[in-house]
């Protein structure tokens, strides 16, 4: 119930970022990795930590310590204002638009530089809107959400096994700047195309081909309720669920197991745990028409290398060491 | 009349009391399962799903009882309980089936569409989403850390005898203020937990009142200007190298030792190499010194750079 009133409120977040497209030129400001090592001039590897089935990892900005979460669906950097209110970043205008009239308060700021120690990210624009929701239902500390104008700058190693994400700063090919072969062995490699923000993968489900969003901040799979009745044929089992929205609303959905999904000849995947629902309301967050979205429970079991200059993605082989 | 009223104040502070203390637990730990209960005579009504409506219980004729909480993604028809007394009904499920979280809500549906809403007077309860100013709805709550006699993270609280209650919360339970309660000992309170390794902060709550571990040095500031106290947890890890049977010397290396390359040799045990040591939580590099040469473990394909072009093994504990 929480998960998919969570993810819709992640849905929702997104959407507001998209309208809000002021920007304010602001000072300076950092953010900085503590748990980080950086193993490279452009190279740095931080560990994660599970709040359930979101990615999060610790950072510190403004001097407070705080949790971020790594997230391909958010189109920005999100902050938190409930730990950013002295910030001293009165919003210079505010379009208030059917879904803002729900913000109480949305600051837009433009951070010029973040540094992660001799890292730099250059002119990152992060919105500051009122994220304490997630804060109460997750029962931590959130500072905000770290999205595709972020992520877009590096290759992403997101390792399931080690915990930690690997952030590759990379040249405008796409290349990493750092000459840091991975000691890994890349066993698939996807091409995906970017809608706005989204990361879309050709998948096929029964010979069926549907249009997947690839989303590190959804909790659950999404499958669209209007697919064809031959991908219907392997959504097995499904049950009622009661989910609640974020406007409070309860809802009836379908979950159950997507089976024998497929994004290429080699890249297979095993039952995943997915709800029914309209993805029509969710186009505007995605910015693209989506049949369904890949979350937690894709992720979840691979180690994952994205490159969104690329536009490719590499699976690594999962191994077993005890 | 003053004292008349008094009187039967008291008469119904302890009425509410026994009634508190008379509820079956809605689920409790038994080794490595949780045995959820539901008890009809501790529901005076039911809300039907939808419209909200409320019935009385005696009402309604019970055919089928399930488990719905966040753990199944409040399924309506998987966890069916079992009847197993007039009016009891039970579930058991493996431990393991919680563990990735701290706490998860849930609540029992009665024919696929009533649902039990405990009241204020339930022991482990938090506030509803569906929660309006017009009628407070509450979930049941269950917490996967619990304390444990057996466990391997043990907390004393010196002092504080004449206190009624004293509370653990931490990272280990996303800071609940209720759930961990310490038991009273001679010369203070006491309560142990089984804990993953990883590195926690933590503090007591004192009759309503934080504080810090005051015989714990090891603490960090916190947002609210004081100090959260910190636990690591470290597990037992043994290292192997097979083969070498050669070598006249073997030594284990890692980041857990500051790369020191005496600190740790390993001994030949059988046709293997070992060290056994304990680590905290989280990602370790290591190398074996073999008779002064420096190698990565040969039987670990996971391995990293350092900052320095160097590979090593790495070790993940969790």
């Amino acid at each position: 119930m929480t998960i998919l009133r969570l993810y819709i409120i992640g849905i929702f977040l997104c959407c507001s970022t998209f309208l809000f497209a002021d920007d304010n030129e602001l000072d300076v400001n950092t953010l900085q990795f503590p748990k980080a090592e950086y193993i490279g001039e452009n190279t740095v590897r931080i560990p994660f930590k599970l709040y359930d089935n979101l990615i999060v990892i610790e950072a510190e900005i403004f001097n407070q310590k705080g949790n971020f979460v790594i997230d391909t669906g958010a189109e920005k950097l999100l902050l938190n204002n409930v730990h950013f209110k002295n910030t001293n970043n009165k919003p210079s205008h505010l379009r208030h638009s059917g879904i803002s009239s729900d913000i109480d308060e949305v600051k837009i700021k433009w951070l010029k530089k973040m540094l992660v120690r001799d890292f730099s990210i250059d002119n990152v624009k992060s919105h500051i809107l009122d994220l304490s929701h997630i804060e109460k239902s997750k029962k931590m500390s959130l500072f905000g959400v770290v999205g595709y104008n972020v992520l877009k700058n590096y290759e992403i190693f997101i390792d399931f096994y080690l915990k930690q994400i690997t952030l590759s700063k990379i040249d405008n090919d796409g290349n990493k700047i750092d000459d840091l072969p991975y000691l890994e062995k890349i066993t698939d490699t996807i091409n995906f195309t970017l809608r706005k923000h989204t990361i879309v993968l050709d998948s096929y489900v029964n010979n069926q081909k549907l249009k997947f969003g690839l989303d590190t901040g959804a909790e659950m799979n999404l499958l669209d309720r209007s697919v064809s009745k031959k991908v219907m044929k392997n959504f097995i089992n499904p049950k009622k669920m009661v989910v609640v929205g974020a406007g409070k609303e309860k809802n009836n959905v379908l979950a159950g197991k997507l089976h024998k999904v497929k994004l290429s000849n080699a890249v297979y995947c095993g039952p995943m745990k997915t709800i029914l629902t309209n993805m029509k309301t969710m186009d505007i967050a995605y910015g693209t028409k989506l049949d369904g979205v890949l979350g937690y429970e894709f992720i979840a079991t691979r180690r994952m290398i994205l490159n969104y200059k690329k536009k490719q993605l590499y699976f690594i082989k999962t191994v077993f060491f005890k | 009349m003053l004292k008349f009223k008094f009187y039967i104040f008291l008469i119904f502070i302890c009425f509410s009391t026994v009634v508190k203390g008379q509820k079956t637990p809605t689920y409790i730990v038994e080794k490595d399962s949780i045995v959820f209960n539901f008890d009809v005579r501790d529901y005076k009504k039911f809300t039907k799903d939808n419209s909200s409506r409320r019935v009385d219980a005696d009402e309604l004729d019970i055919q089928k009882v399930t488990l719905s909480g966040q753990f199944n993604n409040w399924s309506r028809d998987g966890w069916e309980m079992q009847k197993t007394g007039d009016y009891i009904y039970q579930l058991k499920k493996k431990l393991t089936h919680f563990d990735s979280e701290f706490s998860w809500e849930f609540k029992y549906l009665i024919n696929n569409q009533y649902w039990a809403e405990p009241d204020k007077s339930f022991d482990h309860i938090t506030e509803s989403e569906k929660s309006s100013i017009w009628r407070k709805v509450y979930n049941l709550k269950m917490f996967t850390v619990h304390s444990d006699e057996n466990g391997n993270a043990h907390f004393f609280l010196k002092g504080y005898e004449d206190a009624e209650k004293a509370i653990l919360s931490g990272t280990f339970n996303r800071w609940d203020e209720h759930n961990l309660e310490m038991e009273k000992t001679k010369g203070g309170w006491k309560i142990s937990l089984n804990l993953k390794p990883d590195t926690y902060q933590y503090k007591f709550i004192v009759d309503g009142n934080w504080m810090e571990d005051p015989n714990n040095a090891h603490k960090e500031y916190n947002e609210h200007h004081t100090f959260n106290s910190i636990l690591t947890i470290k597990e037992t890890v043994t290292f192997e190298l097979k083969g070498y049977e050669n070598a006249s010397s073997v030594v284990l290396t890692g980041s857990f030792n500051d790369w020191d390359s005496k600190d740790f040799p390993m001994k030949k045990i059988d046709d293997k190499w070992k060290y056994t040591l304990t680590l905290a939580g989280g990602k370790h590099h290591y190398k074996f010194i073999v008779d002064g040469k420096w190698i990565i473990d040969p039987a670990n394909p996971i391995k990293e750079h350092d900052e320095y072009g160097n590979i090593n093994s790495v070790k993940m504990v969790e």
